[in-house]
C-alpha cells in the first residue's frame, strides 16, 4: 500500500468495532435488542427507548440514498488538495440510520438529492478502511 | 414560573481592537473587553462581582487548556462570588444573560461581566480551533462548521426551494450597514448582487460571501439588577424576555436541516416571557454564522412562512432604510465574528441610542426601536437562544 497521508478516523471506544467491521468490508451498526432501533454513531445507551442493554452490531445492506451533500471546493488540508473538487454527503441507509461519508464515481456535478448509492469500502492503511459510496 | 421580564438589564458594552490584531493572545481579548465594558457602564473593576466567560478553545498558550473564568479574573485582579464557564458556541451570549439573570435575582452576584476573546487570524488559537477535522470526519475531508451549514442549506434548497437569490439579498443588506459601521471589517469594502454572485464557491452550495468572518478581537458586557442599573452611566437596556431549545443532534443524523431549528420554541418562549409579538419588534440582531442562518431562523421565528424568504428579504427590508432592520452593524458576515456577543452588543448599543452613523431612527431612515430581539445558535444548529431586549 502506498503512503497515506490523509487524516485517519479517531473513533470513540463506542466505535471501534464499526471501524473493525469496515476492515473486513462490512458496514454494521448497534440495534437496540429492546426496540430494534438502529443507531450511529455508536453508544451505550439507545436514543429511542433509552435502554442500556448491549446492542447488536447487525450488518446492513449498504444501500442507502443521499439526504444531503456538500462539495468541496477548498481544501482545508492540503492532503486533500489533490481530491477538490469532493462531496461529502449524509446518506440515509436502507435500514434507517444516516452517516457521514463521500460520494465518488461519479461527477460532483451530478450529485442528487435522493439518488440511490451503494457502499464500497476502501482499504487506505493497514489499520483502517473507510466505507465510501456510489451511485447505485 | 416566575418571569425574568425587566428584572436585570444590561447597563455596558466593551469593544477591543478587532479584525486582524497581531500580537495578541485570546485571554488578552477577554480582559480588555471586560475592562471596557466594566467602564462603559461606569463602574470600578471592584464593583463586579461576577463572571461568565465563553471559554476560547483551542489556544495551546491558555494554562488550562481554554481561557477559564478564573483566568481571566486572575488577569484584572477580580475576586468573584459568581463565576462560571458558558458554552453553547454561538447560543452562549444569550445563555450567559439568562445564567447571569438567575444569578442576579437570586442574590449571587450584582454586577455581572460576561466575556468573549478569540485570536483565530493571528494568535494561536486559528490553527487549531477553526480548520482541523476532529473525530472520524477528517478521514472524509470533512473540516469546520462551513461544512455542517452548507449541508443544511443545501437540504433547505431542495425542502423550501431556498438559495443563492436569497442568500444574496442577505449578504448584500449586511454589508450595506457595515459600509455605515466604522468597526466593521467590510466598512469601505461595497457589495454589490453581481458581487455575491462573482465570489468563489469554497464549499458548495456556500460562497465566500455566504460565509462569517474570522476574526481577532474580544467583546464584553455587564448585567445587573434593574434596580441598580437605574444609577448606571446608560439608559438601562431591560431584559424582556429570553428563551433557549437545543436540538442537539449532530447535522448528518438531524431532521432540522431545513427547519424547524430550536428558533422556533426558543422565540415563543421568549416572546411569551416578553408579554409582546412579533409585531412588536423594531430589529433583528440575528446570529449569522452564514447567510442560510438567518433565513432559517427568523423563519422558523415566523417572520414568514416557509419558501417566503427572497420575498420577505427583498427591496431592502432589512438593509438600512427598511422596514425591519437586520444585523445592524454588519453582523459576523461584514463586522466582525465574535460569536454571539456581535448580535448581543450590538442589540444593547442599539437601544442605547448613541451608536453614531448606523444608529436606527431617523439617522438611517428606520423606525427607533424599543424592542431588539437577538438571536445565537451554535454547534452545527444544535443549540439555540433567544434574548429580547427594550430600553
Ligand atoms: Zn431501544
Amino acid at each position: 500500500m502506498s503512503e497515506y497521508n490523509k487524516p485517519l478516523p479517531i473513533p470513540t471506544v463506542e466505535q471501534e468495532p464499526f471501524w473493525r467491521y469496515c476492515k473486513n468490508h462490512e458496514l454494521r451498526m448497534q440495534k437496540c435488542p429492546e426496540c430494534g432501533y438502529i443507531r450511529h454513531p455508536a453508544g451505550i445507551i439507545c436514543p429511542h427507548c433509552h435502554s442500556l442493554a448491549e446492542a447488536e452490531w447487525v450488518k446492513l445492506s449498504g444501500q442507502g440514498k443521499i439526504f444531503s451533500f456538500v462539495i468541496f471546493r477548498r481544501a482545508y488540508d492540503k492532503a486533500f488538495a489533490g481530491d477538490i473538487p469532493y462531496a461529502v454527503a449524509s446518506i440515509e441507509m436502507e435500514e434507517g440510520p444516516r452517516m457521514m461519508s463521500n460520494i465518488v464515481g461519479c461527477e460532483v456535478e451530478n450529485i442528487t438529492i435522493g439518488m440511490p448509492v451503494k457502499v464500497i469500502f476502501e482499504d487506505v492503511t493497514e489499520e483502517f478502511t473507510l466505507p465510501r459510496f456510489k451511485p447505485a | 414560573m416566575e418571569s425574568l421580564r425587566d428584572k436585570v438589564a444590561i447597563v455596558g458594552v466593551g469593544y477591543t481592537p478587532q479584525g486582524k490584531v497581531p500580537g495578541r493572545s485570546a485571554i488578552s481579548f477577554h480582559v480588555e473587553a471586560a475592562r471596557n465594558a466594566i467602564e462603559d457602564a461606569g463602574l470600578k473593576v471592584e464593583d463586579v462581582d461576577g463572571i461568565l466567560t465563553q471559554p476560547s478553545p483551542g489556544d495551546p498558550s491558555n494554562h488550562d487548556g481554554q481561557v477559564m473564568p478564573w483566568n481571566a479574573a486572575q488577569q484584572m485582579g477580580m475576586r468573584v462570588r459568581f463565576c462560571s464557564a458558558q458554552t453553547t458556541m454561538g447560543a452562549s451570549a444569550g445563555g450567559m444573560v439568562l445564567h447571569g439573570a438567575a444569578a442576579l435575582i437570586y442574590g449571587l452576584a450584582d454586577y455581572v461581566v460576561c466575556t468573549y476573546g478569540e485570536s483565530p487570524q493571528s494568535g494561536r488559537s486559528g490553527e487549531a480551533s477553526y480548520s482541523r477535522g476532529w473525530g472520524e470526519r477528517a478521514a472524509f475531508g470533512w473540516y469546520n462548521a462551513t461544512a455542517g451549514y452548507a449541508m443544511a442549506a443545501r437540504r433547505g434548497m431542495q425542502a423550501f426551494n431556498t438559495g443563492p437569490e436569497t442568500w444574496s439579498q442577505i449578504a448584500v443588506a449586511q454589508r450595506q450597514w457595515a459600509n455605515i459601521n466604522p468597526r466593521a471589517a467590510m466598512y469601505k469594502e461595497a457589495m454589490t448582487r453581481e458581487d455575491y454572485f462573482s465570489s468563489r464557491f469554497v464549499i458548495e452550495p456556500f460562497r465566500l460571501f455566504d460565509i462569517c468572518l474570522v476574526s481577532d478581537g474580544g467583546r464584553a458586557f455587564v448585567m445587573t439588577t434593574a434596580e441598580r442599573a437605574r444609577d448606571c452611566r446608560h439608559r438601562p437596556v431591560y431584559v424582556m424576555g429570553v428563551g433557549q431549545d437545543h436540538p442537539a443532534t449532530n447535522i448528518i443524523q438531524s431532521d432540522f436541516m431545513a427547519g424547524p431549528t430550536g428558533a422556533k420554541v426558543s422565540g415563543q418562549q421568549a416572546l411569551r416571557m416578553a408579554g409582546i409579538t412579533l409585531n412588536d419588534i423594531d430589529a433583528c440582531e440575528i446570529y449569522d454564522c452564514y447567510t442560510y442562518t438567518v433565513e432559517l431562523t427568523m423563519m422558523d421565528y415566523g417572520f414568514f412562512a416557509s419558501g417566503e424568504g427572497k420575498d420577505f428579504f427583498a427591496h431592502g427590508r432589512t438593509a438600512p432604510g427598511g422596514k425591519l432592520p437586520v444585523n445592524t452593524s454588519g453582523g459576523l458576515l461584514s463586522e466582525a465574528y465574535h460569536m454571539g456577543f456581535t448580535p448581543l452588543t450590538e442589540a444593547v448599543v442599539q437601544l442605547q441610542g448613541s451608536v453614531g452613523e448606523r444608529q436606527l431612527g431617523p439617522a438611517t431612515g428606520t423606525k427607533s426601536p424599543e424592542i431588539i430581539l437577538v438571536s445565537g445558535n451554535g454547534g452545527v444548529l444544535q443549540t439555540h437562544s433567544t434574548v429580547i431586549l427594550r430600553r
